[in-house]
């Protein structure tokens, strides 16, 4: 008797196998209503892992997927076809939206999960002035104005430089730098932080990306090795107090801070300086904690948990995927919030309960955009270089706001609301960056997040943590040879040795 | 409950030419929006040739995007002068006023001769019609043999509706009076017509309604005095959209597309 298959077959693409790191075909598949990405290398035999836990969502994102923009400058050639050929090589669909550069390998702390296998290492590296400067050449060569640079490691604020770094950047035509940090040296050292507040300036805005995961001390334990909570709220406070805007960022891992989700959220609209959050459920690459391919957090995972543990404030339907990267990469929402969340009358409007989002961001089978002006400042807020707090952010949301307005219609008008939605604005990212299990060429080839190599390659970041761009360019830098890092998942435990990071790699 | 229908379209037409409808409603004042509509226009086949009747036009929403998107030339007509006016000065905006017109009429007695159009459509207005068979039946009047007639409507199982939707407040936002989408086919085959799809699209509804609510949020974070000028009240409006949110996850309400054909 023949027998049905238990999945429905949907994509066929690209991949690598995660011990080896060669390019292997890839099958997409529907069953239990999850997507899963399964492949097979001819030496190391059959992976699976969990890429979406939401199958309808990953199928209706299909029509945000907006037409990329070519860059003005490729970096590499087409040889081997992707992701070999990063990049950006002429076949890369998208431009970059957002670049990063790491300024170093070290760091002040030794997390159980880094992607970037940083820690108290002698023998990592820190790239100079010189190398920052012709990065950001690089970059703006590619993008004209970029938006925003994000300045990474390592721990960038030890860097002896990382003022230097920063004024570079504001030298060139980069309109906002991102600072990613862990929050140690803001919650000690007041002067640093007052001295990068006098940087964040109309035009040229700074903001910080302060690594927060949790409230709870086993949340800091597991994930970064040390009850950190008191660092981060001083960090919280002098960052305000210096006229800093931050956004939360929480790694978030199965078991062990899903339900940290909302109050992470809670703490962010209740502090000054935080205006916005970013959920990434844990990228496995680099260092981080034994997990199982077939169960691991997914985008659709954390954007339904944040709607069952704040269900007064959001649904599903307040998040819309991103159209500029691969729309399963990342959904946003925007809210306009007034007051503290513990006061009675605490405002809180998700915007796309306000305005049909799809009628402006569906690419695949919308006729007629009822307004192209929206429309454009749609695509700028959904979008991977959209920091609040930005002056071009500002003014894309008050575009928006302006077409919420029916002041002719309507006896009411809302010039003042108008003025206010700026400063009421909060913005809720969540983005699920791939992994050697997890990587998927069809996304990889629209990434608008690259990593900005020293010799001048912008590589997509989860290539860049995947292929083995990461540990290539470690070992060019350092000097130093750099183990392949291969997933610490259940299923390869018998494959696996330690690196001297903390990461794994495949036993000789 | 009986209401004097006088007073019921009274209510309709201040309630949906006020400004504190489109304050709270946007500009679609019907659930699903733009894309619902796009929906309806392709069911009936509406193209380049058709003429097309849009009863209870508002302010020309529809009729403006028939005309812009499909082609088809379009007659409009309403209870409310206020919106006649409107929607005539937005298509003359548009520069559409060569292939839409609108003009003043009660849905119970049309201002058009027998058999005149080739699609008729009806948006979220039956369900406010007073008198139901007495519309259908115009509404049948209106199309030629072989004409499609599409309406877009709030169902409700009346019976079992929330206690605060019954009032003639609520009548405005189309639901004290809605049928069952059962009966409005049993409406339109008595007027007869031949029903050919019926569509359930409840998710339409309940995201106007939270739409509704986003707004009035909205206002009373950045307008309160606007608010209290206009004369809504914020606690009775949410006790009356958790009503209706209630009403729909019950499947008391829904939202119903159904397209009928003239034998």
């Amino acid at each position: 008797m023949r027998v049905a298959h238990d999945e429905v077959f949907v994509e066929l693409t690209r991949s690598i196998c995660p011990v080896c790191k060669v390019v292997v075909d890839g099958e997409v598949n529907v069953r239990d209503d999850q997507v899963f990405l399964r492949k097979r290398c001819a030496q190391h035999g059959e992976f699976e892992a969990r890429v979406y836990g939401d199958a309808q969502m990953y199928l209706d994102s299909m029509r945000f997927n907006k037409p990329g923009t070519v860059p003005l400058q490729f970096q590499t050639e087409v040889s081997a076809g992707c992701p070999s050929d990063c990049g950006l090589c002429p076949e890369h669909k998208q431009h970059a939206c957002l670049g990063i550069i790491e300024v170093n390998t070290g760091c002040n702390l030794d997390c159980p999960i880094c992607f970037a296998d940083s820690g108290h290492q002698a023998d990592g590296y820190s790239i100079t002035l010189d190398q920052c400067a012709n990065m950001l050449n690089t970059f703006v060569a590619a993008e004209g104005e970029p938006e925003v640079v994000m300045l990474s490691g390592g721990e960038p604020t030890i860097h002896k430089d990382i003022l230097a770094m920063v004024d570079l950047a504001q030298q060139r035509p980069i309109s906002a730098v991102n600072l990613n940090t862990n929050g140690i040296r803001l919650a000690s050292d007041k002067r640093f932080v007052t001295d990068l507040g006098r940087r964040n300036r109309p035009g040229r805005r700074v903001n910080v990306y302060l690594q927060f995961d949790g409230l709870d001390a086993e949340t800091h334990l597991a994930i970064r090795g040390r009850d950190l909570r008191k660092i981060k709220q001083r960090a919280l406070d002098n960052c305000a107090e210096a006229g800093l805007t931050v956004t939360l960022v929480a790694a978030i891992e199965k078991h062990v801070n899903e339900h940290e989700i909302g109050p992470v959220i809670r703490q962010g609209l209740g502090h000054p300086a935080v205006r916005s959050i970013a959920f990434q459920p844990v990228t496995h690459s680099g260092r981080h904690v034994e997990f199982d391919p077939l169960t691991r957090l997914t985008n659709s995972d954390v954007l339904h948990a944040i709607t069952e543990q704040l269900p007064q404030w959001f649904t599903i339907n307040d998040f819309f995927p991103v159209p500029c990267c691969f729309p399963t990469c990342r959904s946003v929402t925007y809210l306009i919030t007034q007051g503290h969340p513990d006061d009675g009358d605490f405002g809180l409007v998700p915007i796309p309960r306000l305005l049909q989002v799809e009628d402006y961001l569906d690419y695949v089978t919308n006729r007629v955009v009822p307004d192209l002006a929206v429309r454009e400042a749609l695509e700028k807020l959904w979008s991977a270089s959209a920091f609040i707090g930005t002056d071009t952010s500002d003014d894309r949301l008050t575009k928006v706001a302006e077409a919420l307005d029916c002041a002719d219609a309507c006896g009411v008008n809302l010039p003042e609301a108008v003025a206010q939605i700026t400063d009421n604005a909060f913005m809720i990212v969540v983005q699920d960056f791939q992994d050697p299990y997890t990587l998927n060429v069809r996304q990889l080839k629209k990434c608008c997040v690259e990593e900005i190599a020293p010799d001048g390659r912008l590589i997509p970041f989860c290539a860049y943590n995947s292929v083995g761009y990461r540990e290539e360019v470690r070992a060019q830098m350092s000097g130093v040879k750099v183990d392949p890092v291969v997933p610490n998942a259940r299923p390869l435990q018998s494959l696996l040795a330690p690196t001297r990071y903390g990461s794994r790699t495949a036993k000789p | 409950m009986t209401l004097d229908p006088d007073a019921v379209k009274l209510c309709c037409i201040n309630g949906y030419s006020s400004d504190a409808v489109s304050l709270l409603l946007g500009e679609s004042y019907h659930p699903g929006g733009v894309a619902l509509t796009r929906r309806l226009l392709d069911q009936l086949g509406c193209g380049p040739q058709p003429h097309l009747l849009d009863v209870a036009s508002g302010r020309g929403t529809t009729a403006l995007l028939a005309a812009a998107e499909y082609g088809a030339q379009v007659d409009g007509v309403d209870l409310a002068p206020a919106d006649v006016a409107l929607a005539t000065g937005a298509a003359a905006a548009r520069g559409l006023d060569t292939q839409v017109s609108f003009q003043h009429g009660d849905a119970e007695r049309l201002p058009y001769a027998d058999a005149t159009f080739d699609l008729v459509v009806c948006e979220c207005a039956l369900c406010v019609f007073p008198d139901k068979p007495t519309a259908t039946q115009e509404l049948s009047r209106m199309l030629k043999p072989g004409g499609r007639l599409g309406v877009a409507d709030i169902t409700a199982d009346s019976k079992r509706l929330p206690e605060e939707l019954t009032t003639v407040a609520a009548w405005a936002a189309c639901i004290a009076d809605a049928r069952p989408a059962s009966e409005y086919v049993d409406l339109l085959t008595d007027a007869g017509l031949r029903v050919t799809q019926v569509e359930d699209h409840h998710q339409a509804v309940a995201r106007m309604v939270d739409q509704i609510a986003a707004r009035l949020e909205l206002l009373r974070i950045t307008s309160p005095g606007g608010l209290e000028e206009l004369g809504v009240e914020i606690a009775q409006s949410r006790t009356v959209l958790d009503a209706a949110r209630r009403g729909i996850l019950d499947g008391v309400i829904s939202y119903t597309l159904i397209v009928a054909e003239k034998p």
